[in-house]
C-alpha cells in the first residue's frame, strides 16, 4: 500500500490498529475509540477499509441460516411501531426552523400589523427538510410553500456536478420513491409540484437527492449513491 | 440476489422505502444470522442481535454510499462489529477464559476451506503461508470474535506476546496479500 502519513504517527502503527479493529481483537474501550477515530480521519478509515476488504473472503465461512419467521415482524415493530427512528437528530433543525419560522412571522407582523388586526390569516402550510448524509460532500435545505407549491432546495454545501446530475425524490410512507426533477443550480433549484405530489409532501415524508447520470435516472427508481436525505418537517 | 441487486436495495433503504427494507431483510437476513450464531454461539443472543442488526442498517444505510466496499461485506461488517459488542459486554465469568479455550479452534488448513473462490481465495493462500497457530488466532478473532485475552489464553501466552505475535503475523498476511 502507498499509504502516506499525513499524521504524526507512523503509518505502520494505524495500519495495525487498524487491522486489529478489522479482526475485532481490541478491548471495547479501545475499539469505541477507534470507532470515533474513524468517523473523523479518512486516511485512517482508508486503511479500515482495506484491512476488512482483505478479510472479506473469510466471509464465505459464515454459514447461512433461516432466522425465525417472526423476527421481521419485531423488526418492524421497532422501527416503525411506536419510536421514529429519525426523531432525536431532527429536534435540533425542528428547533432552528421554529426559531426561523417565528422570526418570519415577526417581520410579517411588523409589516402587515394591521391586516393581522383585522383579519386573522387563515395558517399557511410551510414544510422544511434539511438533508444531508453522513460522509457526503453535501448539505441542502428544502422548503416548501403551499401558496405557490414550490418546493425550494437549496445547496448549502457541496458544488452541482458537470459530469452528473443531481436528482430529488419523495418518499411518502412505504410508497416507492417519485422523482420529483433535477437540481438546475448551485443555489436554489425550485421544483414546482402538481396537487397530487404537493398532496404527498406531508410531515414525515423523506426527501433525498442521489447522484445520477446526466438528464436524470435512467429508470423510475433512484440508481446512484444517495448524497442527502432528511425528513420533511412541519413548522 | 447480484451485488448489484442488493446495492440497490440498500440505496433505495437510505430513501426509506420500506419494501426495499423488506426486499434486502429477505434476501441477506440468513446470511447475516449465520454471522450472528457462529460469533455468539447462542440462539437468543443471535436472535437479539439479529434484530439490532437490521435496525442499524436501516438507520446507517445512507452510508453506504460513501462506504466504497462490496453490499454484503458491509453487511457482514455491521453484523460481525456488532455481534463483537455484545460478546465483550457479556458479563465476565470466572471460568470464561478456561472455556475459551475449550472451543473448538477454526481450522488452520486453507485446504479445507474449498469453497473459497476467486477474491476470498486470497486470503487463504496467504494465510497458509503462516504459521498454523498464527492462522488459526487470526482466523479465530475474524470468524468466533476471539479477543486478545481468549487468544492469549488459547495459545497459553501473555497479552503482550499474543499482541506481538498477531502483529507479526499481519505484517506478513499484508506482504503476502499486497505482492
Amino acid at each position: 500500500m502507498s499509504a502516506t502519513p499525513t499524521h504524526g504517527t507512523p503509518p505502520e502503527d494505524d495500519d495495525f490498529v487498524a487491522a486489529e479493529y478489522v479482526l475485532g481483537v481490541l478491548p471495547p474501550a479501545e475499539k469505541h475509540g477507534i470507532e470515533r477515530r474513524i468517523e473523523t480521519d479518512v486516511s485512517f478509515a482508508r486503511l479500515v477499509a482495506r484491512w476488512q476488504q482483505q478479510f472479506d473472503g473469510m466471509n464465505t465461512e459464515f454459514e447461512p441460516a433461516v432466522p425465525p419467521a417472526d423476527m421481521k415482524g419485531l423488526i418492524d415493530k421497532r422501527l416503525f411501531g411506536t419510536v421514529s427512528p429519525q426523531a432525536a437528530p431532527l429536534l435540533s433543525s425542528l428547533a432552528f426552523w421554529r426559531t426561523f419560522a417565528f422570526a418570519a412571522l415577526l417581520l410579517a407582523a411588523i409589516g402587515f400589523g394591521r391586516d393581522l388586526l383585522t383579519s386573522p390569516i387563515a395558517p399557511e402550510r410551510q414544510l422544511v427538510a434539511s438533508m444531508e448524509a453522513d460522509g457526503s460532500a453535501y448539505h441542502t435545505i428544502a422548503v416548501y410553500n403551499e401558496t405557490d407549491n414550490q418546493l425550494k432546495v437549496s445547496l448549502v454545501k457541496g458544488e452541482l456536478p458537470t459530469d452528473r446530475s443531481l436528482e430529488l425524490w419523495l418518499i411518502a410512507g412505504s410508497d416507492a420513491p417519485v422523482s420529483l426533477g433535477l437540481m438546475k443550480s448551485s443555489q436554489t433549484s425550485a421544483f414546482s409540484l402538481d396537487s397530487l405530489l404537493a398532496g404527498k409532501l406531508q410531515d414525515g415524508a423523506t426527501l433525498a437527492i442521489s447522484l445520477e447520470p446526466l438528464g436524470g435516472s435512467p429508470s423510475k427508481a433512484p440508481t446512484g449513491a444517495v448524497i442527502a436525505a432528511g425528513t420533511v418537517r412541519g413548522i | 440476489m447480484t451485488p448489484e441487486g442488493i446495492s440497490q436495495l440498500i440505496s433505495r433503504v437510505a430513501l426509506r422505502d420500506r419494501n426495499a427494507f423488506d426486499a434486502l431483510y429477505s434476501s441477506t437476513s440468513a446470511k447475516l444470522f449465520g454471522v450472528c450464531l457462529r460469533i455468539l454461539n447462542n440462539r437468543t443472543e443471535a436472535e437479539d442481535s439479529l434484530q439490532d442488526i437490521y435496525v442499524k442498517i436501516w438507520n446507517k444505510a445512507d452510508r453506504f454510499a460513501v462506504a466504497d466496499t462490496s453490499p454484503i461485506s458491509w453487511l457482514v461488517a455491521i453484523a460481525r462489529n456488532h455481534c463483537i459488542d455484545v460478546l465483550r459486554s457479556r458479563k465476565p465469568v470466572s471460568s470464561d477464559l478456561d472455556q475459551a479455550a475449550d472451543i473448538a479452534e477454526p481450522s488452520a488448513n486453507p485446504e479445507q476451506s474449498a469453497i473459497a473462490t476467486g477474491e476470498s481465495r486470497r486470503i487463504y493462500d496467504c494465510l497458509g503461508q503462516l504459521d498454523q497457530a498464527r492462522a488459526s488466532a487470526v482466523r479465530g478473532a475474524y470468524l468466533n470474535g476471539d479477543s486478545y485475552e481468549e487468544l492469549a489464553a488459547r495459545h497459553k501466552v501473555p497479552l503482550n506476546t499474543m499482541r506481538t505475535w498477531l502483529r507479526r503475523s499481519l505484517l506478513k498476511l499484508k506482504e503476502c496479500l499486497e505482492a
